[in-house]
């Protein structure tokens, strides 16, 4: 080093950094690095060999039992404390959220508030990806496979309540009804008329009955297209006339229409039935606040006569000022097939 | 006696055990002189090999010492081998017909790897072959898709596009790194063509030095570089340095007589690429190109295989290690998926996944820039680094193997002591003349100086007035050239009192006489008398001398005189300088008054009887840095051996002066004449030093070799040609040292090329030797050794925390995906924030440990084990993975589930669903509030969740970071002084907040904004790590050596 020179260049030999004795010291830690001549000898196996099982040390993988217990326990405290850290993170965390209410909720929420459709009966799990019902009306064991799906589904809706074991107070509402605080309406399921799993929901007559729901959002109302002169301008036509035969109290109800994806689809579809008769889910059963015994609202659609051997692409759309609807995204609205042999 | 300077005592003749008339050995004695080679110099035998064997062969040749007769033969029989003539040369079409038989006279460039093999290496080296890999899968996922779905999702296309760019982008940088450092090597080129003075047909020519052929007959003179190996057959006064050659630092003469056996020691031949200093010289062209001796050794340089450095090893093993991990685990979980019953595109993604979780896509790329980082700061200390890879070499290396000439000396003689008045005065033999100072009055230096000046032939080259008196080049002896720059030093311009002293008469030095003598007028108006100065070899002085100067009184030279002298004589000798004797005679004005016609040829003047004034001694001495650098290496671990070409007592004399051989060690040879005793009944164990002759080193086989290298701790080996420095070097590694060897000359170059790591001198180096060489000093300065055993040192300190740092975040990146194949739940972490982390937030804070100062003093601590000191071992692996990745990974998993929880989805609701939630046809999922979930929904929740666990890693990686930055201390003790570390911090977490809250980030990457809280929840976990390692590295502390330290300090 340049400014040590001039220190200290008179000395002849420098002050050495370390005694000379240290120095010597660790230059025979070198010699302990040196290949150790019993080492070269061996072959790659049997290093290898060695080092699954050394039976002189009693080493497994390089390791004897004493030093494989030490740092076996030193990773059980270790991940035993890990986990007591996450327990009690959780806990905490879990003193924060209220068991029936999200704590973020609509736009403060990811969930947003522009809720989708969805649709009965749905292809089982084992063929999740899939929207199409496929069914021969001829073949019994064939549609009960839907039938059954749907009737499952349908269960709590015949027997309202069961599930929560009666704490839930349940009434009837209307239009002019609407549930207070705490009460959650019931659904006629007489008003799904042909739909009923005693008809076989008319899968055997191929003119299958699809139900729809509206997904629930929790605390989301609905902003009702209730005027007959401030109806979007996409808005089916056969929709917009139903709404003006509608009587004014019953229009705050979120519509719905379903229709054939194109044009071909539109024709092979055929006539639609809607059932109940009001075509959508009535306002009163908004906004949903995770009461025991809620049941969603549901429409029944059913499709008289469609082309058999076709897939038919079916969208459902429900109307209402805040439901935006996307196709590719599959907001405000459903997508499935319908394929009858 | 091989060479004669004027008047010299040659060494040897104080070490009679080691003459010189064999002392250039080499390991083969020509015992025949069938060389089977034809008189052109070529192989007489086609060998007809396969090309390998061809070049092993080849290699061996090279190996093998030089074996030619064309300095015993005749020199009728020289010119009729090459059909030439000594007056008219060859003629025209000869040298033609030669010149195409032989091609021209030049060294062949080394072999160069094609610069797009270079290329591909980097393309398809380390990581990159797993990230194709991945890549591939990745296009052959969405093209099954894109031809089995309608709308396949553009995720794995674009993913493989990512990690093609990936592998190109830090392909195509390290190319570029390393391609900028080999640049460098261009700059050393000489491009100035050399020039020769050749005889052909009777006519003078210049040609080319390329164009030389065999059996031309060419003319050099002094300051000209030999243009190939020729056989002098005329002389005047010429002498070539051998230095670069063979490492010894005096000019030797050279003439037609033929007189060793050895070709390089006998005087006839003169090789290429070696100097005239001196003189003229007409010789026959013997051997051209690669056929020189020089050539041979540039072949045997460039023809050695040298392995990899020892951080490309810790890099490939550590490569290795990571693949290993990521094979493993990605053909592991592949095989569970299929038993779980998934798709077997499904399984793929899910490898791609686990691929790019455990590849540091980023760490090759950090590594290589901390290496540059490292590799500029060591430029800008003088070190130039040819290899990025050789940074950190030098701080790995256990073993120095140093030359001695121009690297720990100055290479010029310079006198070191005086005798006068009956004691030794020290000279001054540093370079900056900071050194001790002596009187410059008394009479007997006086009267020495005066012989110095006047009888001394050397003068400076004019034109360097502003030029350091000992820098300045000198025309003329080494010797004369340190007595000149001595006594400029002390009296001033040498020149004008030379001029004052008018010479008359002088007889030059010749090997019989071993004196030069000169009469001068007296400078001294008033006095008449003629000055007589004479020099030369002591004893043949003291031999003319019948009086001697002491104090300023002339006594005569009794027996205690003599006792006197020859002390100090056998004193300096035994300090390995060269000395030379001083006496003068005052002539009486009557016998020779001015005008005194005085004959030369025949002395008609006294030349016995004279007055005896002084000696002095001269050595090649160390240069002021080296003692302490030596030291700072010893203090280091380092074991510095001395290799050259010179003589033993040199060679010992400077061990000793610089440290290389500590004060009190002893050799073996010491220890024999302490207890008088033969050197054979010496225990050789006792001796820690030892001082080895090229010749012994002949005689040794290599377990006695190993043997030496083993139980000295200190060892110079001396007479050593460049095949035995070779062999040491060789020896050196065979027993598992890293060695570092420095040298300037060619005949370092085999040594230099075989070597871990090679030093050159940037100033004093031949381009060869640079050549051959990973570092080069461009100061020459041996002390820029141990800025680099620093440097290097302190790079793989921080590599290790940089990797360390980096491997951590691979556990928090792994774990989503295993426990989106075992517990069925929403992918934690996309593969695409994976990459964010490794390409961006963990780069510059990874890259900034670099600049992380030293824990405690590097250079206080043995050199690292290369067998059990990895870069990256299991302890590393066990913090990185084993306990703060998984603290990482914790942080991450509760990250995610109170994202979910809070928006809906409990923690126990996950499990199992994640194949409705991954699957388009569920438009309506309900989550834990009966709220019911559309799939854009879901997955927007999922991104946030990804977006979040990022963070969150990026959270627990500041405490990563703080903790990386030590191994040891306390961060309290450490502070966070290191400023780029500190932007990493801030840059790290300004980057996430930008990826998270950039608008069109979640068109892009996926990111989504993430609520201020949701940055919360990852602190308990960053600070746990953090006292975690504070309270580890306090225990490791307390208790070093401990069970703790064995299983956790890395």
């Amino acid at each position: 080093m340049p400014t040590s020179n001039s220190n200290s260049s008179n000395v002849k030999i420098r002050q050495p950094s370390l005694s000379l004795s240290k120095q010597e010291d660790l230059l025979n830690v070198q010699t302990s690095y040196y290949f150790k001549p019993e080492d070269m000898k061996l072959t790659d196996k049997q290093k290898f060999q060695k080092l699954i099982w050394d039976p002189e040390h009693k080493q497994f993988l390089g390791r004897n039992a004493t030093s494989w217990s030490k740092i076996c326990l030193f990773y059980l405290v270790f991940y035993g404390m890990l986990a007591a850290l996450v327990a009690i993170c959780m806990w905490v965390f879990f003193q924060t959220l209220d068991p029936r209410i999200p704590k973020w909720q609509m736009d403060s929420s990811i969930i947003g508030t522009n809720p989708g459709l969805g649709f009965r009966p749905m292809p089982t799990a084992d063929n999740a990806e899939s929207t199409l019902i496929w069914f021969e009306g001829s073949n019994k064991t064939n549609f009960n496979k839907w039938v059954n799906n749907l009737s499952a589904f349908l269960d709590k809706y015949y027997t309202p309540g069961k599930t929560e074991k009666g704490t839930a107070s349940i009434r009837k509402c209307s239009y002019n009804q609407p549930p207070k605080r705490g009460q959650v309406c019931d659904f006629d399921v007489r008003l799904w008329g042909e739909c009923s799993p005693d008809k076989f929901f008319n899968y055997h007559r191929n003119a299958p009955c699809i139900f729809l729901k509206l997904n629930r959002i929790y605390g989301w109302v609905p902003e009702y297209y209730n005027d007959i002169h401030d109806l979007p301008e996409n808005m089916p036509d056969d929709l917009k006339k139903h709404i003006a035969s509608v009587k004014p109290e019953e229009r705050n109800t979120i519509w719905i229409s379903c229709e054939g994806e194109n044009p071909a689809d539109i024709e092979y579809l055929g006539p639609i039935s809607y059932h109940p008769q009001v075509q959508g889910f009535p306002g009163y059963y908004y906004p949903y606040e995770n009461s025991e015994g809620y049941l969603s609202p549901l429409v029944a659609v059913q499709f008289l006569r469609p082309v058999s051997g076709i897939v038919i692409n079916i969208e459902c759309k429900a109307w209402a000022k805040n439901i935006k609807h996307s196709r590719a995204d599959r907001t405000g609205s459903v997508h499935f097939e319908l394929l009858i042999d | 006696m091989m060479q004669e300077s004027n008047g010299v005592l040659e060494l040897d003749d104080l070490s009679p055990e080691h003459g010189r008339s064999d002392s250039y050995r080499v390991a083969t004695v020509p015992s025949s002189y069938d060389d089977n080679k034809t008189a052109d110099g070529r192989a007489k035998s086609r060998r007809k090999n396969t090309k390998k064997a061809r070049k092993a062969d080849d290699l061996d040749d090279l190996k093998q010492e030089l074996d030619i007769d064309y300095h015993k033969i005749s020199p009728e029989e020289l010119y009729q081998r090459f059909q030439t003539h000594p007056e008219n040369g060859l003629s025209h079409a000869k040298a033609k017909e030669n010149l195409e038989r032989d091609g021209p006279n030049a060294l062949t460039p080394p072999r160069t790897t094609p610069e797009w093999v270079k290329f591909c290496k980097n393309l398809f080296g380390g990581f990159a072959l797993l990230l194709w890999i991945g890549a591939i899968l990745c296009f052959t996922a969405y093209s099954i898709l894109a031809s089995t779905v309608e709308e396949p999702s553009d995720d794995n296309l674009y993913l493989g596009i990512v990690l093609a760019a990936v592998v190109i982008v830090t392909g195509i940088f390290s190319y570029y790194q390393e391609s900028k450092s080999s640049k460098i090597m261009e700059s050393f080129k000489n491009m100035v063509p050399q020039f020769a003075t050749v005889l052909r047909e009777g006519e003078k020519l210049t040609l080319r030095a390329e164009d030389l052929v065999l059996g031309d007959v060419v003319e050099v003179k002094f300051g000209d570089r030999i243009p190939a190996d020729i056989r002098i057959i005329e002389s005047r006064g010429f002498k070539v340095d051998n230095s670069s050659l063979t490492g010894e630092s005096e000019p030797q003469s050279r003439s037609p007589e033929f007189t060793h056996e050895n070709p390089l020691e006998t005087k006839n031949l003169a090789f290429f690429s070696t100097n005239a200093v001196e003189g003229t010289a007409k010789g026959v062209v013997i051997s051209c190109g690669d056929h020189t001796v020089m050539g041979r050794i540039a072949g045997l340089a460039s023809g050695l295989d040298t392995g990899d450095t020892p951080i490309a090893k810790e890099i490939h093993h550590f490569i290795q290690l990571i693949t290993g991990v990521a094979v493993f685990l990605g053909v592991t979980f592949f095989v569970i998926a299929f038993i779980l019953g998934y798709h077997w595109l499904d399984a793929v993604i899910f490898l791609i996944g686990i691929i790019v979780a455990n590849v540091p896509e980023g760490l090759l790329a950090t590594v290589t820039v901390c290496l540059t980082l490292t590799a500029k700061r060591m430029a800008s200390k003088n070190c130039l680094v040819k290899n990025l890879e050789a940074v950190e070499t030098l701080g790995s290396t256990s073993t120095i193997c140093s030359d001695k000439t121009g690297t720990l000396t100055q290479n010029r003689m310079t006198v070191a002591h005086m005798w006068f008045d009956n004691q030794i005065i020290e000279a001054d033999t540093t370079e900056d003349q900071s050194g001790v100072q002596y009187d410059r009055t008394s009479p007997g230096f006086q009267a020495l100086s005066r012989i110095a000046t006047l009888c001394n032939r050397a003068e400076f080259k004019p034109g360097q007035d502003g030029i350091p008196i000992l820098k300045r080049e000198v025309n003329g002896d080494a010797s004369e050239a340190a007595l000149l720059k001595c006594m400029e030093l002390a009296l001033g311009d040498v020149m004008s009192i030379r001029r004052k002293n008018k010479k008359v008469c002088e007889i030059p030095f010749n090997s019989t006489n071993k004196y030069q003598v000169s009469c001068h007028e007296n400078e001294d108006p008033n006095d008449p008398r003629h000055i007589l100065v004479m020099k030369g070899a002591p004893e043949r002085i003291l031999e003319r001398c019948s009086s001697i100067f002491i104090c300023g009184k002339e006594k005569v030279l009794d027996e205690e005189m003599k006792e006197a002298f020859n002390n100090a004589y056998l004193e300096l000798g035994g300090l390995g300088e060269r000395v030379l004797g001083f006496c003068d005679f005052l002539m009486p004005s009557d016998k020779f008054p001015l005008g005194f016609k005085f004959n030369s040829d025949d002395a008609n003047f006294p030349i016995e009887g004279l007055r005896f004034v002084g000696l002095m001694s001269m050595i090649d001495p160390p240069r002021a840095a080296v003692p302490d650098a030596v030291a700072k290496c010893r203090s280091a671990g380092i074991k510095v051996i001395m290799v050259t070409g010179d003589h033993p007592i040199t060679a010992k004399a400077i061990a000793k002066s610089v440290g290389i051989i500590s004060e009190g060690n002893e050799t073996v040879e010491d220890i024999a004449n302490r207890l008088n005793i033969p050197v054979s009944e010496v225990n050789p164990r006792e001796a820690k030093a030892a001082v080895l002759h090229g010749t012994d080193l002949r005689e040794l086989s290599s377990d006695q070799l190993d043997e030496v290298l083993r139980y000295h701790t200190e060892i110079v080996f001396a007479r050593t040609s460049p095949q035995q420095k070779l062999i040491i070097v060789e020896g050196c590694q065979r027993m598992g040292a890293i060695v570092a060897v420095t040298g300037d000359g060619v005949n370092d170059s085999p040594a230099l090329k075989k070597a871990d790591i090679g030093v050159a001198m940037g100033i004093a180096g031949s381009d060869v030797s640079k050549q051959a060489a990973d570092m080069i000093l461009l100061d020459d300065n041996f002390a820029s050794i141990v800025t680099g055993v620093e440097e290097g040192r302190l790079i793989f300190d921080n590599l290790k925390k940089s990797i360390a740092y980096t491997l951590t975040s691979n556990i928090p990146e792994i774990s989503p995906f295993l426990a989106f194949i075992l517990c069925d739940i929403p992918l934690p972490l996309g593969t695409v924030t994976i990459l964010c982390i490794d390409l961006g937030t963990d780069m510059v804070p990874a890259i900034s440990l670099a600049y992380e100062e030293a824990e405690a003093d590097i250079m206080k601590r043995p050199p690292r084990n290369p067998y059990d000191d990895k870069l990256v071992n299991s302890r590393l692996i066990s913090m990185a993975y084993g306990q703060i990745g998984m603290i990482q990974a914790a942080a991450g998993f509760f990250v995610y589930f109170v994202i979910m929880a809070e928006n809906g989805f409990l923690p126990m609701m996950l499990f199992g669903i994640r194949k409705q939630w991954d699957s388009k046809a569920v438009n309506d999922l309900t989550d834990s509030y009966g709220q019911e979930w559309t799939y854009r929904d879901r997955k927007t929740l999922e991104y946030t969740c990804h977006t979040a666990f990022f963070v969150s890693i990026v959270v627990v990686q500041w405490a990563d970071l703080i903790i990386c930055k030590t191994r040891r201390n306390s961060i309290v003790h450490q502070g966070m002084r290191n400023w780029a570390l500190n932007f990493g911090l801030i840059f790290e977490t300004a980057l996430a907040a930008f990826l998270s809250y950039t608008p069109g980030m979640d068109k892009g990457l996926r990111m989504f904004p993430l609520k201020f809280v949701w940055w919360l929840p990852a602190l308990p976990f960053m600070l746990s790590i953090f006292i975690y390692d504070e309270t580890r590295r306090f225990y490791l502390r307390r208790n070093p050596g401990g069970w703790l330290e064995q299983e956790t300090y890395y």
